[in-house]
Formats: structure tokens, sequence, C-alpha cells
């Protein structure tokens, strides 16, 4: 007993220690693990660097040791990695003891581009499974892409598990968000490893070289299986060798091998993209190419007189635009090289020859030559959706031009900057002009007047540099002209206004709702005598049940419109269309009154034909009258469900539930008032007004989808002359100033008022023939 | 009965509906600006009292260069050129160091970042015809120097005589010990004049406009996404400086004072930005507040040691200062994406 009792002690005291020394790792988030491996490795290098192989080996086991809380994690996503990645540091122990600095670098740039790779195995693993806690924790253990001037680093991933986290993102698209943000961090990494790898080389730095190579090859190993699957198996293993033989030459230091290993990476890298871009972005950048190749030559006939550089400004612009060209060419190579190699490969080298023409001051004509070969190589290659008019890139285009004009000014060089001035207006012409002005004539009136004579006090910069105005003045121009253009991108790309939203949804929610209390209160009514009561229950039920379906079905509504989700806005308008659809029913039904009350009559004949005078309830009819309750009831929950899908994805989920909530608590009113307090309200008023409602309702989604589809390109974009509507009346009731979207809107309209007197003539007809044949009926008397 | 039955199917729906329809996380909480408004505004006043200093000094320096005729040799003669000399680069080392206090700011928010063009970061007209600085210096001899670069180069480059045309080759002995060393010459009084003035007046520019300044959210969280990854700038010109080329150095600038202290300056003006914004970060992800503070805590330090080891005499090769130079780049990348991943949590939108 004496000897069990300390051992007890002792036991237990492991265990806390043990237990505590868990709870200090666990302490410590993934990122702050991690950073401690890649600083102790840095202090190793540092130490030797100083020539202190002991420091260096103390600071490359202290990596070791802190890896050893990450390694189970990691090797539950991938075994081989967490292995791969202890073999790394055993082998950053060995170069630190013996001293060998390029072994070291190196094999640190692997260790650090490892643990990304497998904090990003372990995200993945995590988004499928659904674990948005997991996911949230890793993916702080990254690299972002490099801020820029023009650029910041993207929140793609982390917005995308927040959303998942809070329920607001399907856990797929949490997974194909946090992927593509990740693999286009890390191809921008390693291609800035690879070049800050030439640059080390180039001034003969051998330590940053060795560990650029090191990074590169981790770097790519993480982009592997996105290589493998585009390229084959083959390829893949081809590249792997050739990340092999670029360290390997850096670690002998061999210039040669180095330069052949680089000149093998770049060609096995030319059009590779691992996270491919959606549509909507290759449309963008296809845009950006069109524009940019195409103020090439203008820029640089600007610049250029026999044959000799006389604006250095309009030069460095045609620079400019070519190397934008380039950027977004290289964005969508790999893309391109799959639908036709040959152009692909020729439109790659003649923006190439384009640079070297603009440095070798070459004939305007030539190079006009050039870039006409590639903007029909372009026509020819790039799919046709891809070519057609977009307002972002259209915007990016012109804010690279207000740069130029911006720095032009800063140097008093009005002349150059009206010619940037005019170059803007043109490209806003060709562009997005047409829209702005059907869509928010008011913002395209704005964004005009700033170009040229001013708007509501504020100069034009035209009047600016025409007269010379002082710069901050210009800047000023620029900075409200800047301003406009960001409105009439966001109205471009804007919905309808939340509080529209709301009241439509809760219109259809309070109409639908009215409906299925009518019929409800209408069946239940009719079973008054005491034996007719049992019946009650069932289709209570069945109309209870059918609550629960049409949320089931908006689940399901809801799930396929996430899958669907990459469509973007055709989704939009193939939804809307739908919603359009069901409106068009239910108005056309509600006038014809042979809908309503033939509907009414078939629920009462079914009922009729249930109950059929028995007195006792059995089964099969306890089933029917389920039955009954549930049709009754769900067919209006399945048409609400239909239309405010078009809601959800024009604004929102949220927006949407705050309409379905408001008409929900109209209809409960009214379901209280009519089943609790059996008072009779006018229904057939009610049913009219909202029935008018539903009308405007209809008119103004048919706007909304003719502009989502005019956005689209599936319907051409005709501005009416002279003819100004408010952009609010836009938002609110999809009114803009199009002969397309006024057009139908009239076409709506009249369809449900001409539908209305239809029911009005037919009811007429029926009304004049029932008097007729009674008239014959007592004259035969 | 039947009556309770229906109202519950109604009240179970709308409760469904409410339950099943999570609320969106609304950020209602503001972050206090007013910390960095108030560190701005006192490094504005410091900052224009040195650059007074300055004038001063350089104004008297012309006197007494004017009552020379203009000749340096005889000039040297004078005890107090060198006085004056020696006075107008304590001045200076008192004026810069200040302003890279709050560089950070200035160069991070898009309605003052021009100011940092002119005061310290634009290069000549000759090195950026398109982005370099837009004033000329107008001597009152009539010598007209167009777009000379920064007003800090500029003086750094008159007082320590590293631009030939700025200087009046005259050698003056400065510490007394009877050899020509380095920076040993008089300044040209009418360029010293007139750059001091220049910078004078824009420093006192850039304190009314901080006065009129109200910062934003979106300006906070800009400043650091633009100031936090220019480490790579300042290691860059820490390299071809004296400090580590030493006479090989290519940069007419950064003489007096290392740019490793520079950068220490320009990183405190940074972590007061961000201690305003923290508790917002901290309410939004507790775990990417901790890695931005402790992230510019630990960049600080770092910067700080190699600054040390600097100041205790350790010369470091090119490929030394490469190598720090790319890890604290490194850090500051990371540094950078967890704000703006932050910001983008907090909707907080960043200028371009």
């Amino acid at each position: 007993m004496s000897f069990r009792r300390p051992s007890l002690y002792l036991l237990c005291g492991l265990l806390l220690l043990g237990c505590a020394g868990i709870i200090s790792a666990q302490e410590q988030s993934p990122r702050a693990l991690a950073e401690n491996v890649r600083q102790a490795l840095f202090d190793a290098q540092g130490a030797l660097l100083s020539g202190d192989t002991q420091t260096a080996a103390d600071a490359a086991a202290e990596a070791q040791s802190d890896f050893e809380s990450l390694r189970p994690i990691i090797a539950d996503a991938d075994a081989a990695l967490a292995d791969q990645l202890a073999d790394y540091l055993n082998t950053a122990q060995t170069a630190a003891s013996e001293g060998n600095v390029l072994a070291l670098a190196n094999i640190r740039g692997h260790i650090w581009s490892g643990l990304l790779h497998g904090s990003a195995l372990v995200v993945f693993d995590a988004l499928e499974a659904g674990d948005a806690a997991t996911a949230e924790s890793w993916l702080t253990l990254r690299d972002y892409r490099p801020s820029t001037r023009f650029s910041r680093p993207g929140a793609d991933a982390t917005l995308a598990v927040s959303g998942l986290r809070a329920g607001e993102t399907a856990r797929e698209d949490a997974l194909a968000a946090v992927t593509a943000d990740l693999y286009d961090t890390y191809q921008t990494q390693l291609n800035m490893a690879l070049n800050d790898a030439d640059a080390a080389s180039a001034r003969q730095f051998t330590m940053r070289r060795a560990e650029e190579t090191g990074l590169a090859a981790g770097y790519f190993n993480l982009l592997a299986a996105a290589y493998a699957e585009q390229r084959g198996t083959e390829s893949h293993d081809e590249a792997v060798s050739a990340f092999e033989a670029l360290g390997n030459a850096a670690l002998a230091n061999d210039d040669a091998a180095y330069n052949a290993a680089r000149a093998e990476i770049d060609r096995m890298l030319t059009g590779f993209r691992a996270a491919p871009l959606s549509d909507d972005e290759a449309a963008r950048r296809a845009g950006q190419l069109l524009r940019f190749i195409a103020l090439v030559p203008i820029e640089y006939e600007r610049g250029v007189r026999n044959g000799e550089v006389v604006n250095d400004i309009e030069i460095q612009e045609a620079l400019t635009f070519r190397e934008g060209a380039a950027a977004a060419f290289s964005d969508l190579q790999g893309a391109l090289l799959s639908i036709d190699a040959e152009t692909t490969t020729r439109v790659g080298e003649a923006l190439t020859q384009v640079e070297e023409q603009i440095r070798e001051v070459a004939e305007p004509a030539d190079l006009q030559a050039t870039v006409a070969a590639i903007q029909s190589d372009l026509t020819a290659l790039l799919p046709a959706e891809w070519q057609e008019s977009n307002a972002a890139s259209d915007v990016d285009v012109i804010y690279s031009v207000l740069d130029t004009l911006e720095g032009a000014a800063r140097q008093g060089e009005y002349a150059a900057a009206e010619s940037s001035r005019l170059e803007a207006y043109a490209l806003l012409e060709m562009g997005m002009e047409q829209r702005l002005r059907g869509f928010a004539p008011e913002l395209a009136a704005r964004v005009e007047s700033l170009f040229w004579q001013g708007y509501e006090g504020q100069d034009g910069l035209a009047t600016l540099l025409g007269t010379h105005a002082p710069v901050d003045q210009v800047l000023a121009g620029i900075g409200a002209l800047r301003a406009a253009l960001a409105d009439s991108q966001e109205v471009l790309g804007a919905g309808s206004a939340p509080g529209a939203i709301i009241g439509n949804a809760a219109i259809i929610v309070f109409r639908e709702g009215l409906e299925a209390v009518l019929i409800l209160a209408s069946l239940l009514a009719s079973l008054r005598t005491i034996e007719e009561r049992k019946f009650r229950r069932p289709i209570i039920m069945g109309a209870a049940l059918a609550l629960v379906a049409t949320l089931i079905t908006w689940v399901i509504a809801h799930s396929l419109l996430q899958i669907m989700l990459p469509l973007g806005e055709k989704l939009e308008v193939i939804v809307s269309l739908i919603a359009i659809g069901v409106l068009l029913l239910i108005t056309n039904w509600f006038f014809h009154k042979v809908y309503w009350t033939g509907w009414m009559a078939n629920f009462h004949q079914r009922k009729k034909r249930l109950i059929g005078g028995i007195a006792v309830i059995t089964i099969s009819q306890s089933l029917g009258l389920i039955t009954l309750g549930f049709t009754s009831i769900y067919r209006e929950g399945f048409e609400t469900v239909l239309f405010l899908q078009s809601l959800v994805l024009d604004a929102g989920l949220w927006t949407v539930i705050q309409g379905v909530l408001l008409g929900s608590v109209g209809v409960a009113i009214v379901g209280f008032i009519t089943f609790s307090l059996q008072v009779r309200l006018p229904y057939k008023k009610m049913l009219i007004v909202t029935g008018v409602m539903i009308g405007v309702v209809l008119v103004t989604m048919v706007g909304h989808t003719t502009q989502a589809m005019q956005s689209v390109g599936w319907m051409p974009v005709t501005p009416i002359p002279g003819l100004q509507i408010p952009y609010w009346m836009g938002q609110w009731f999809g009114l803009y100033s199009t002969v397309q979207g006024i057009g139908l809107q009239v076409f709506a309209a009249a369809f449900v008022i001409g539908s209305y007197f239809l029911a009005e003539r037919q009811q007429k007809v029926k009304r004049v023939n029932a008097r007729k044949m009674a008239t014959t009926a007592s004259q035969k008397a | 009965m039947l009556k309770q039955r229906l109202l519950g199917i109604f009240a179970a729906g709308l409760l469904i509906t409410s339950a099943v329809v999570p609320a969106p996380a609304q950020n209602t909480e503001a972050a206090d600006l007013s910390a960095i408004k108030a560190y701005l505004l006192g490094k504005t006043v410091d900052l224009t009292e040195a650059t007074a200093e300055l004038e001063t000094i350089a104004a008297r320096y012309y006197e007494i260069a004017e009552e020379a005729g203009f000749d340096y040799e005889a000039l040297a003669e004078n005890p107090e050129a060198a006085e004056l000399l020696l006075a107008a680069r304590e001045a200076w080392i008192i004026a810069s160091p200040t302003y890279e206090q709050m560089e950070g700011i200035v160069a991070g928010v898009p309605t003052l970042a021009d100011y940092d063009v002119t005061l310290d970061a634009g290069a000549s007209g000759a090195e950026d015809p398109v982005e370099g600085v837009t004033y000329n210096l107008e001597l009152p001899d009539g010598r007209v120097f167009e777009r000379p670069g920064n007003l800090f180069g500029v003086t750094e480059a008159t007082l320590w005589s590293t631009i030939a045309d700025y200087s009046s080759g005259v050698w003056v002995d400065l510490d007394g010990n009877g050899e020509e060393d380095f920076a040993e010459l008089l300044p040209d009084a009418a360029m010293l004049l007139v750059g001091t003035q220049t910078l004078n007046a824009v420093a006192e520019e850039l304190a009314a406009s901080a006065e009129a300044w109200e910062p934003t959210e979106s300006d906070a969280f800009t400043a650091l996404v633009v100031m936090v990854p220019t480490m790579s700038e300042y290691f860059g010109s820490w390299k071809e400086s004296r400090f580590v080329a030493g006479d090989d150095a290519t940069r007419t600038d950064f003489v007096a004072i290392s740019r490793l202290a520079d950068i220490q300056d320009i990183l405190g003006g940074l972590q007061v930005v961000y201690q305003s914004v923290s508790p917002l970060v901290a309410a939004e992800s507790a775990d990417f507040d901790s890695a931005i503070s402790d992230g510019l805590v630990d960049l600080h330090a770092y910067v700080a040691d190699l600054y040390t080891q600097e100041q205790d005499g350790r010369v470091f090769t090119a490929e030394e200062a490469d190598f720090f130079g790319s890890e604290a780049q490194d850090r500051a990348d990371t540094i950078t994406g967890q704000i703006a991943q932050a910001a983008a949590l907090l909707e907080i939108e960043l200028a371009e």
C-alpha cells in the first residue's frame, strides 16, 4: 500500500503534466506552431552565417520538436507528406550540424512549403467533412498573394469558410472557393520563388537561390495534383524531375545546370493554371486582353516620328498596355491552348514581338500589322461569350487610362492628359455607356459630364485640362469621375432594392397564404355537423404536412440553386423566367373566376366522395382526407417556393426571409381571425387587392429579368432617347429606359389586364347564355 | 381544440421558418480612431518644429555665405559655418525620423499620400518621369532644379554633399582631425536655403491637411496593407546605402541614418494604427488579431535586433542584407494577408 500510493501520485502527476503539455500544444494555433518551425530554421540559418554550427544544430532540433505537434494532423491528411516533412527536418539537422549553408537554405524552403501543403490538405479534408472550425483554424497557416500598388490580397477562402461556419455557404462552394484561392496564391508564390531564384542567381547570392529553389519545388508539389490532372502523369513526373534538377543545381552551385533546369521548368509551366478561371473571370480577362492590345498601336503612334521617340510617356503607355494584355493572355493561356494550341502559341509569340517592336522603335505600321494579326487570331480563338461587352473589364481599362491621365496631369503635361481623357472616353463609348444609358441614364449623364463640361459644381476634365487648371483641381476631377465610374459598375451589377424584394416576397407569401387559409376554411366550414367534425382532423393533419413539405421543398430548391450557382447571372435569368411563369399563372387564374370557383368546387367534390355519408371514418378515408388537406395547401406552398428562389438569387437569403416573415405574419393574422375569432373578412376584396399587387410584382419582375438578360448578352440594349427614369425606379419597379424593358413590361401588363377582360367577357357570355337558356326554358314551359 | 391546432400550425410554420434561417451577423461596433489622428498631429507638430529650426539655421548659413560673397574657401575659414552645418545636420536628424514615425499613416492614406511622395518617397523626374515628384527648386541665383526628388533626400544630399551640384566642393574639417573624411564639404548655401524652406513649407501643409483629415476604418486598414508590405523596398535601399555597401554605395541618400532605424520608426507608427482597430478585429476573429498584433511586434523586434547589431559595429554583407530583407518581406507579406482577411471579414473596403 505504501508503495502503491506514491506510484499513484506519480502517475497522476505524470498524467497532469502530459495533459498540460497537450493543452499547451493545442493552445497554439497551427499557424503559430508552423511559425515556430520556420523561426527556428531561420535562426539556424542565421547562426550558420556566423559560423556557429552548435547554435544552428540546436535551432534545427527545436524545429524538429515543434513539428511533432503538427505531424499527427498532417499525417491524417497525408501520411506520406508528414513522413517527408520529418525527413526534411532530419536533413536540416544534418545540414546545420555540418555547417552546410546551401543545404540548410534549400531544405528550409522545402519545409516551409511542405507545411503549407500539409495545411492545405487538412483544410480540404475538413471542408469535405463540413468541419468549418478545423478548416478555419488551419487556414490561417497559409501564404497570401503579395499586396501591390494595384491589388490587395484576396480573402475568398477566408470568407467562404466564414460563410460555411455561419451556414450561409454550401460545403461544396466553400471547398471550391478555398481551392481556387489557395491554388491561385501558391501559383503566384511559385512564380515569385522562381523569379527570386533567378534574381539571386544573377547576383551570385547562392544561399538565397538554394532557398528559393526549395520553395519553388514545394509550391509545385502543392499544385502537382492539378498539374497531373491537366497535363497527365508523364508530364507531371517530368516537371517534378525538372524541379529536382533545379534544386540540385543550386546545391552544387552549377549555373549551367541551373539555367537548363529553369528553361525546362518554364517550358513545362507555360499555360498551366492550377485554379482555372470561372467563365465570368475568363470573360473579364478576355475583355481586358482585347481592349489593352487595341490601345497599344494608338499610344505608340503618338510617341514616334520618323523612327525616333518624340514622347516618352506615350511609349511608356504603349508598353503598359502591352504588359496588361500579356498578363490577361497569360491567365487565359491554359484554357486557350486546349482550344487551339497553334493559334494560342502564335498569339503568345506575337505579344512578345510587340514588345520587341516598341523597344526597337519599329515603324508604327509594322506594329499595327502585328497587333492586327493578334486581334484576328483572338477573334477566331476566344469563345464568343468571352468577347461580349463586359462592364468589369471596361472599367478596368478606363481606370488604367485614368492612371496615365493622372500621371500626365501631375507633370503639367496637359496635352498628354487630354489625349488620355479622349482615350478613356472612347473606351466608355465603345463599351458600357450604352447599357448605362438604358439602366441608369442619370448616372450616364453624370459620367459623361465629368468627362466634359462638369457636373453639379465639379468641373469636368475637358474644362480642367483645356484651362490648364492646377493639378489638385484636375486630380479632384479625376476623383469625381472615378467615383461615378465605381457607382456605374455597381449599378450595372446591382439587383433590386432590398425593400422591394422584401415587399415582393411578403406580397407573394401573403397572397398564397390567404388562398390556403380560404381553401382550408371553406373545407372545414362545410363539415359542420357533429358527425362530420371528425373528418376535420385528417384534413388539418394534411395541411400541417403540407407546411412541412413546403419547407423541405424550399431546402431542396435552395440546394439545387447552390449547385447551379456557377452559372452566375444566367441562372438568375433562368430562375426569373420560371418565376414569371408562376406569376402569369397566378394572375391569369385569379382573373378567371373559373379557376377559383372551379378549384374550390374540385376540393369539395373530392371531399364529398371521400366522406360519402359514412358515419365511421376508415383508414382509407383518413388517408384520402389527409391527401386532400395536403394537396390543397401544398400547391400554394410549392408556387411560393418556386417564385421566391429568383428573389433569393437577386438579393440574398436573408432579405427574402424578412419578406417571408412579414407575409407569414399577415397570413397568421388572417388565419387567427378566420379560425379563432370566426369573423368573416372581405375575402373577395382581399383577393382582388392582392391580385393587383401581384400584377405589379409581375411587371417589376419582367423589368428586372429583361435587365438581367441584357446584362448577360441574351438581349440587346436599345435606350429610349429622351426618357429619363430615376435610378430608384429601376431598383424598386424594374423600370429602365430601354425599348426591350419597357416593351416587355407593357406586354406583361397588357397580358394581365387582357386576361381580366377576357375573363369578364367569358362570364358575361356565360351569364347571357344562361339568361337565354332560362328564357327559352320558361317559354317552353 | 380545432382553433388551437390551426393556430399551432401557423405558429409552428413561423417558428420553423425563423429557426432554420440564421440571421446574418452584423458588425455594429466602430473602432475608436482618435488615437491615430492624435498620434499624427503630435508628429506633425514635432516635424514642423524641426523643419522650422532647420530652415532658420539654413537661412543664417546663407546669410554668412552671402556676406562672404559666396566664396566658400573664405566661408570655410569662418568657424560659424562649420557650427551651422553641424547644427543643421542635427536638426535634420531630428526631422527625418519624426517623419518616418508617421510615414506609415501619411503614405498609406490616399488623401495624404501625395505628401509622402514630395517629402520622403518620390524619385526625381529623371528617374521616374511618370510618378516622380512634381515640384521644382528655383534658387535665388536663378538656377532651377527640376523635379529633383523628395525633399528629405535633397536636403540630406545637400547637408552631406553626396550630390556634387548641391555642394560647394570646399572641404571643412568638421571633426578637427585634419583629414578629408566623408561628407566634410560645405553645402551650397542657396540650395540648402531653398531646400529647407520648401521642406518646412510642405511639412506645414501636411500639418494642415492632417488637421482636416478624419480617419476612417478604411483609411486605417488601407494604410496597413499599403505600408506593411514595403519592407523589401526599405531593405533594398539599406542594401544599397553606405551602411551596407560602404564607399561602393550607389545611393546619395540614407547616409545620415540607417534605413533600419527608419523601418523601426515606420513600423512603430503602423503599430499605433493597428492598435486602434485591434478591438474590431478581435471581436471578429481573435486568431487573426493575435496573429497580426504578434506579427507586428515580432517584425519590429526583428528589425530592432538587426539595427542593434549594426550599431554595435556589425557590417552586413549585401547577401546577408538580402537574406534578412527577404525574411522581413515574407513576414510582412503574411501580416498584410492577415490584415486583408480581417478587413474582408469586417466588410471594410480597402482603397485601391
